[in-house]
């Protein structure tokens, strides 16, 4: 017995006592790196950057309890602008939007948006510094830092056009906070002319870095940094000169092998087709279900909500031999109804892919840069190359001056409605307003530079941003 | 002596001398008679059928009519053992040939001994807060999961159950919520190991306590996971020296259906009306129209709105508001009786064996259980078993081991949520005008190439015009979902606690204890290849399997020394804590029919898995004293260190003091002569405890999450910014009460009062969005919780024939927010502000409905301080409300037997919270959104300028009438009838003939009756007190025999 005695309490002390610690420090975190182990290698920063494009395309989870259809990615941001106009009509999710209502400190649209683009933002800077600080050779920082600024400057670009009105009307006027680097104390408020001068800086180093080489369709190569730079230049109305150069670069300039007219039949669900510049690739085990917008809600064809329908008087605008032309009095309602027309353009389906960037809208826009060029005999050419693309038996129009330049802007509504708010974005940058018809489930008309052009500043960031009080929504 | 020595064959000296060294008396099989009465104590009255046993033995008998017992025992036994149910057994050494006994009432039982951390005590010794909830109470209800039979018994522990989907655990807090955003569950032990399974795995019929331990002084031993109390689960033993084994046959079966009723809907046919009226007012509020022209309107885009015809022609509601004549209605769906069964079955059945001898004792069972719930499909089915068996392998030497092993099945519609396929949802959602199943533009039946028909899902299309687009919940038929769609939660449970326990010296013993657990959880879901969500990608799997795997050895000294009025009792202990959650699941699309499992899958969805896993190294102490069993002191202290946290803050340290004074056991009580009191004792504690589970695994650290690909690229996403110094949650917390008896016991309880205060609380501090973060989770805020505890039990009758007690307990609880990270967080309904407590609603205050014009108003500021009223609800401000969290919550029982019958009956009750019924709101809908199903009540709205009522008037455009405000908040009291059950034994002279040792038939009835203030629910929805479309808590009624072989 005393020896058994002395026996356990040894045993006993022993376990008290050894190696505890090496116990405690073996459980570690089996789904996750650190830093170290992304900066190291270009396999780490392309996973990174992977993990940037779908944080682009997922269904964004604002706050972690909370994730509803209507914002999910860039997609949804996007289809918000989209039935902010009067071509089409919604009657589902976005319904806020649609009636040019969700814009208050508070609402969903105004702290989502921040929220989302700011999240992108600080990984953009985390993966410049990272990269910056990192092991990788000289050359192959420069690319990834010339990556990293060109998503930096598409997200600081649609902070600008979400949170003030254009370029244009006041450079001076107050913009969202500029963070360059990763910063653990927050600004204030910037200015049109500061976030511009960061955009244009960063698009000119993103295209004088990148290359014409990616990682798949969904990645920015130069390509897509140059029609990115085409837009945010003929945001701000200026340089049209360089509008049109980029614009010719990104669709690699020649007009008639740029255009597949078949591919407007086929759904505007491939990122394969030739006319895609820049798409999100959904696959079945990565798909974002029913929030995908605008498949979603504007076939109705395919199982999803149903939710979007297209006025009569834009329906009016297509020849019937318009290979544009897909609209079709689904549910027999009558002439003057909301619900009278729907559209084929998109087709549905949880690997639908979303088009972001197309040869068509940049071939519209070196037509616009011709025009405001002073060229409209060059600027009318371009414009029919497409015209008779879409439509074989399409005349060219006798159209001049100002009646040129807005055959060019329906042209885009037509080609591009639905895909990333042509008309809403139009109507900002040359401050002109929206009007509706009565056809509309909710008439709201917008003057130029009405409020209802831009989103106040979200409530979360003056409760927590000593730098930006309540103030800041003042006049908005 | 010596004669006996002389008829022993010699060849057997030599053993008999060996055994004669072991134990001398007992060679001697000599015996003599004993004989005598056993009397009541109270009164003096015989007792007829008391167990007389020789201790240490299997002898016995019993006494008789009139109290007499006559039995031989051995020459040596020493000891007679006299028991009786409802008395305090004692034991009588054996001083004479004749030995009478008075009996005394057992109430109190201060000498009971109950588990308690890491050991066991006397409830004399105890100066913590513990309340036990025995074997009896859970005999007599039909609860499924074992924690819910404890609602109702525990003063201070509020039992919620959310929903009637068998099987389901309930959320169970203690002593108030103390914690917000980290687990606030309390933490449950199982035969002294930590429980990470799910308590539905273990039988009630297995389970001997339930001790529930409340303040520091009875859960410090636990340390960093005691903040939010402790769950003692002791399950069934033997006995050593057991007579005779014990085999236990139970059979049970019944029916359950819904405990309360549902709110009334209306019929189709009124619901076309409703509808064109709220139609006719949209043209006459909203577009303008004349009377008659808007009746017209409203006539004509009725079905156009509707989207459905459930009548013969094709505008039924004539411009008057009533259906035309000549129109025939050809369905009217009652959704609620398509989405329920009636009489939903239940049976179980328990075989068990209970018994001992000298170095062994044992407790063998076997159980079934089957229970249907009231969803269709809904079900659970569970096979479990169980041996605990010690045996003393020497002297000195115990080896204890107990294992169980159990399966259950459990088939889980959709029944809480705003899912799609959410049961109660739908029948709260979906009108009766909507056909169940598919119809075609004329009202025909569509039917399948077989001939039967199909499912209406809402969604036809071919531009079908009529009864083809539902407009609520379009694309699904949960009824159709519940019966094609498979969502079936299998899991697995095997534990085992062994230990070997080594008796030292005298005073001196070490126990060493080793548990494992090995919980499987396998989720399957199955969606439809052809109907439903998943039709466009014929039809999906997706299955979840994870392992939990624990392993915990405890290491155990225990020094326990009287020496004379001084004793001690002392532990060391050490103990490790291995956890492992081992996570695999698959997701695949693109099934032929009948093919469910994902190896028939065409494409693959998702894949994920991933291994988490936590440690804990702890070293114990706990040090007992007491003076003349009349002053007791205690200390209990634990130093844990948790991998959940950096490497620089992983150890922490927790106590309690607690000290308790008998005052009935004071002279000058005594002399007085004062034998009315029989039990006075003063108890008190402090300690501080932890709080580190729920707050994520490693929550410290900043790193890139995998699972973030892009398409045929792997991504990783940087997680977000994290506090490195993050830490446990603590609480504080004090008790003090008095417990009592007098009048022999026949009255006694015990009053209760405690202040705990829980701080550093993980809160999420807000960052401004801008930086790319909005929240870092950070130990940041406070919480106290307070409140009295009473029970109160008495024996009413005590007599030959009858026996008749009651219990009554009542409880209360304060939760008040002290430190917050903002001056207010607005969580949903909730307003959290310092002073506040964290489930006070704050919310727009309901003003009735506009007689001139039928809108809804509400209340708001004005600028001069006072009140006004509003149509506008943005316009109005929002006040406090009042709490979710109940004022008062306890229960009332009362036992009654009268020679074979019993009777026992248990009421909850729980007075003073409110409920927010989202649900109710949803159905008292203006028909703003054309075909959603509406309540009974609609009745009452404004129909009329001058209509005075508080119901807005119908009307098919925008409105916040029925948005959240107080008009759809109500006070949530509620009285349940828990359990009544009424048995009768059958007599044993009877049962004598058969050789059985006893024949049990009995009724029992849960949740048989309920009184709540606001019907159409279960007032049990969950702690905020909301709703979210929950089934309904079952009541049960079901006949049952038990018989001892």
């Amino acid at each position: 017995m005393r020896n058994i005695t002395k026996l356990l309490i040894g045993v006993f002390l022993m376990f008290a006592f050894a190696s505890c610690e090496d116990f405690l420090d073996e459980p570690k975190p089996t789904d996750s790196l650190t830093a170290d182990a992304i900066f190291s290698s270009t396999e780490g920063v392309d996973a990174y950057l992977s993990g940037i494009y779908r944080n682009i395309r997922g269904q964004y989870e604002y706050s972690p309890d909370v994730a509803t259809t209507d914002v999910g990615g860039i997609y949804s941001m996007y289809f918000a602008r989209t039935i902010k106009g009067s071509d089409l009509i919604q009657n589902s999710w976005y319904n806020f939007d649609y009636a040019h209502e969700n814009r208050e400190p508070t609402y969903r649209r105004v702290r989502v948006t921040w929220q989302f683009l700011y999240d992108l933002i600080n990984h953009a800077n985390t993966l410049i510094e990272g990269v910056e600080n990192g092991d990788l050779a000289d050359s192959e920082k420069a690319e990834y830092i010339a990556h990293g600024k060109a998503l930096r400057a598409f997200f600081y670009f649609q902070l600008a056009l979400e949170y003030q009105l254009s370029y244009a009307v006041d450079p001076s006027a107050p913009a969202p906070p500029i963070y360059e680097k990763v910063e653990l104390e927050p600004k204030g408020m910037s200015t049109l002319e500061e976030m511009y001068t960061l955009i244009v800086s960063d698009i000119n180093d993103a295209i004088a870095g990148l290359p014409d080489t990616r990682l798949n369709k969904s990645y920015i190569n130069q390509k897509v940094a140059q029609g990115l730079k085409a837009r945010i230049l003929m945001a701000m109305n200026q340089d049209w000169d360089q509008v049109e150069a980029a614009a010719k670069a990104a669709y690699g300039g020649n007009p008639a092998t740029a255009l597949n007219a078949a591919e407007y039949l086929q759904g505007f669900d491939d990122i394969n087709a030739s006319e895609w510049i820049w798409g999100m690739n959904q696959q079945a085990d990565q798909s974002n279900y029913y929030y995908v917008a605008p498949h979603a809600f504007t076939d109705h064809y395919n199982d999803a909500y149903y939710g979007t329908y297209v006025d009569a008087n834009f329906v009016d605008q297509f020849s019937e031999t318009d290979v544009r032309n897909l609209f079709a009095n689904f549910y027999d309602a009558n002439p003057g109804d909301y619900d009278e027309y729907v559209t084929s353009k998109f087709v549905f389906s949880f690997e639908a892919d979303i088009p972001l960037m197309r040869t068509a809208e940049m071939i519209l826009i070196e037509a616009e840069a011709l025009y405001h060029q002073n060229r409209p005999g060059e600027a009318h050419d371009l414009l029919f190359v497409l015209q008779s693309n879409r439509d074989e038996n399409a005349v060219k129009s006798s159209a001049t001056g100002t009646a040129l330049l807005e055959e060019i802007l329906l042209e885009r509504r037509k080609e591009m409605y639905g895909e990333n708010g042509i008309e809403w974005f139009d109507a900002k940058r040359l401050q002109r307003g929206i009007s509706r018809s009565s056809n509309h489930r909710v008439v709201v008309n917008l003057t130029p530079n009405d409020k209802r052009f831009y989103l106040k500043v979200p409530q979360t960031e003056i409760d927590s941003n000593p730098n930006i009080d309540a103030s800041v929504n003042d006049g908005r | 002596m010596l004669l006996n020595f002389k008829i022993i064959s010699m060849k057997k000296i030599a053993l008999l001398l060996a055994i004669f060294a072991i134990g001398l008396q007992s060679v001697f099989a000599q015996t003599r008679e004993i004989t005598g009465t056993v009397t009541s104590a109270e009164d003096g009255l015989s007792i007829p059928g008391v167990s007389v046993s020789v201790k240490g033995t299997t002898l016995g008998t019993i006494t008789d009519l009139d109290g007499y017992y006559v039995i031989n025992v051995p020459q040596d036994a020493s000891t007679l053992v006299f028991s009786f149910v409802g008395m305090r057994t004692v034991e009588q050494p054996i001083t004479s040939s004749t030995l009478n006994v008075s009996l005394q009432q057992e109430m109190v039982g201060v000498d009971e001994v109950i588990v308690v951390a890491y050991g066991t005590k006397t409830k004399r010794a105890l100066t913590g807060a513990v309340t036990s909830v025995g074997a009896d109470v859970l005999e007599n209800q039909t609860a499924v999961s074992p924690l819910r039979a404890i609602q109702g018994s525990a003063p201070g522990v509020n039992v919620v159950t959310s929903g009637g989907q068998p099987g389901e655990n309930p959320t169970i807090r203690i002593r108030g919520i103390g914690s917000v955003n980290a687990s606030a569950d309390p933490l449950i032990v199982v035969d002294g190991v930590v429980f990470s399974g799910n308590l539905n795995s273990i039988s009630s019929n297995q389970i001997e306590s339930i001790n529930v331990l409340k303040d520091a002084s009875a859960s410090a031993l636990y340390g960093s996971r005691a903040a939010n109390g402790v769950l003692l689960i002791t399950t069934k033993g033997g006995t050593y020296g057991a007579k005779e084994a014990k085999i236990s046959v139970n059979a049970k079966a019944g029916f359950s259906n819904p405990a309360v009723d549902i709110y009334d809907l209306v019929s189709a046919e009124d619901f076309m009306k409703y509808s064109w009226e709220s139609l006719r007012n949209t043209g006459i509020y909203t577009n303008g129209l004349a009377e008659a022209d808007a009746a017209s309107y409203a006539t004509n885009n009725l079905i156009s709105s509707l989207r459905y015809n459930p009548y013969s022609v094709s505008n039924p509601v004539g411009t008057d508001g009533n259906i035309v004549s000549g129109a025939e209605l050809m369905w009217d769906t009652d959704w609620h009786k398509e989405m329920t069964d009636e009489n939903a079955f239940f049976n179980e059945y328990t075989l068990s064996a209970q018994g001992g001898a000298d170095n062994v004792s044992y407790f063998i069972t076997g159980n079934y259980l089957n229970q249907d719930g009231s969803v269709i499909e809904s079900n659970f089915e569970r096979y479990s078993g169980r041996a605990n068996i010690s045996t003393k392998l020497k002297e000195w030497l115990e080896l204890s081991t107990n294992n169980s092993f159990s399966k259950s099945l459990q088939n889980y519609p959709n029944q809480a949520g705003t899912s799609y396929t959410s049961s109660l949802q739908w029948v709260y959602s979906i009108a009766n005008v909507y056909p169940l199943y598919a119809r075609d533009a004329q009202g025909n039946l569509k039917l399948d190439a077989a001939g039967q028909p199909i499912y209406d899902y809402g969604n036809a299309g071919g531009g079908q015009s009529v009864n083809a687009v539902r407009p609520q919940l379009g694309g699904e038929n949960a009824v159709s979902s519940n019966l094609i769609n498979d969502i079936l939660y299998t899991r697995t449970n095997l534990n085992s606690a062994s230990s070997l326990k080594f008796q030292l010296y005298k005073d001196l013993s070490f126990k060493t204890t080793y548990g494992y657990e090995r919980y499987l959880f396998d989720a399957y879901e199955y969606d439809h290849y052809k109907y439903g969500a998943a039709a466009s990608v014929n039809g999906r799997v997706s299955q979840e399997r994870t392992v939990t795997e624990t392993a915990s050895w405890t290491n155990a000294l225990n020094f326990n020394k009287t020496v004379s009025d001084h004793n001690i009792n002392a532990d060391v202990i050490f103990e490790t804590f291995d956890y492992k959650y081992d996570y695999l699941n698959a997701q695949a699309t693109g099934y032929l029919p009948n093919v469910k499992v994902i190896s028939g899958s065409t494409v693959p969805e998702s894949v994920g898995g991933y291994l988490t896993q936590e440690r804990l190294t702890s070293y114990l102490a706990r040090a007992d004293y007491n003076y003349k069993s009349k002053y007791y002191i205690d200390f209990s202290f634990r130093r844990d260190a948790s991998t959940r946290f950096a490497k620089e803050n992983r150890w922490g340290n927790f106590f309690s003091v607690g000290g308790s004074w008998i005052i009935s056991d004071e002279g000058f009580l005594q002399s007085s002569g004062s034998s009315d009191i029989s039990l006075l004792k003063l108890r008190s504690s402090y300690g501080e405890l932890g709080n580190n589970r729920g707050i994520g695994y490693f929550p410290y650290l900043g790193v890139y999450e995998t699972g973030w690909n892009n398409n045929d690229n792997t991504g990783v996403l940087q997680g977000g910014v994290v506090d490195p110094d993050i830490t446990w949650e603590k609480s504080s917390m004090f008790n003090v009460a008095l417990d009592y008896a007098f009048f022999n016991n026949r009255i006694n309880g015990s009053f209760e009062y405690y202040n705990k205060k829980s701080i550093d609380l993980l809160f999420d501090k807000p960052l401004a969005p801008s930086l790319g973060d909005t929240f870092v989770s950070t130990n940041i805020g406070t919480i106290r919780n307070s409140g009295f505890e009473f029970i109160l039990n008495t024996v009413n009758v005590h007599t030959t024939d009858i026996y008749w007690t009651s219990s009554f307990n009542i409880s209360t609880n304060k939760n008040e927010i002290l430190k917050l990270p903002q001056d207010e967080i607005i969580n949903g309904t909730k307003k959290w502000m310092v002073g506040k407590s964290i489930y006070d609603f704050f919310i727009r205050e309901y003003a009735g409905v506009n007689p001139s014009n039928g809108n809804a108003m509400w209340y708001a500021d004005d600028e001069n301080g006072g009140k006004t009223v509003t149509e506008v609800y943005g316009d109005a401000t929002q006040y406090y409300q009042g709490s979710s969290l109940p004022d008062v919550t306890g229960g009332l029982s009362s036992y009654f037997k009268y020679k074979g019958f019993d009777l026992n009956i248990m009421f909850n009750y729980s007075f003073g919270g409110k409920i927010y019924d989202y649900s109710y709101a949803g159905l008292m809908n203006s028909l703003e959104s054309a075909g959603s199903q509406l309540a009974a009540d609609i009745a009452n709205r404004w129909q009329k300028p001058g209509d005075i009522t508080d119901v807005p008037k119908l009307i098919n455009s925008n409105n916040d009438y029925n948005a959240t405000s107080t008009r759809f908040l109500f006070d949530n009291d509620y009285v349940r009838l828990k359990a009544l059950t009424i048995g009768y034994n059958l007599p044993e002279t009877l049962i004598e003939r058969v050789d059985l040792d006893k024949v049990r038939i009995f009724l029992q009835a849960d949740n048989l009756w309920t009184y709540q203030s606001h019907k159409g629910i279960d007032p049990e929805q969950n702690l905020a007190g909301t709703t979210d479309n929950r089934s309904y808590i079952m009541k049960t009624i079901s006949f049952g025999v038990n018989i001892d072989l």
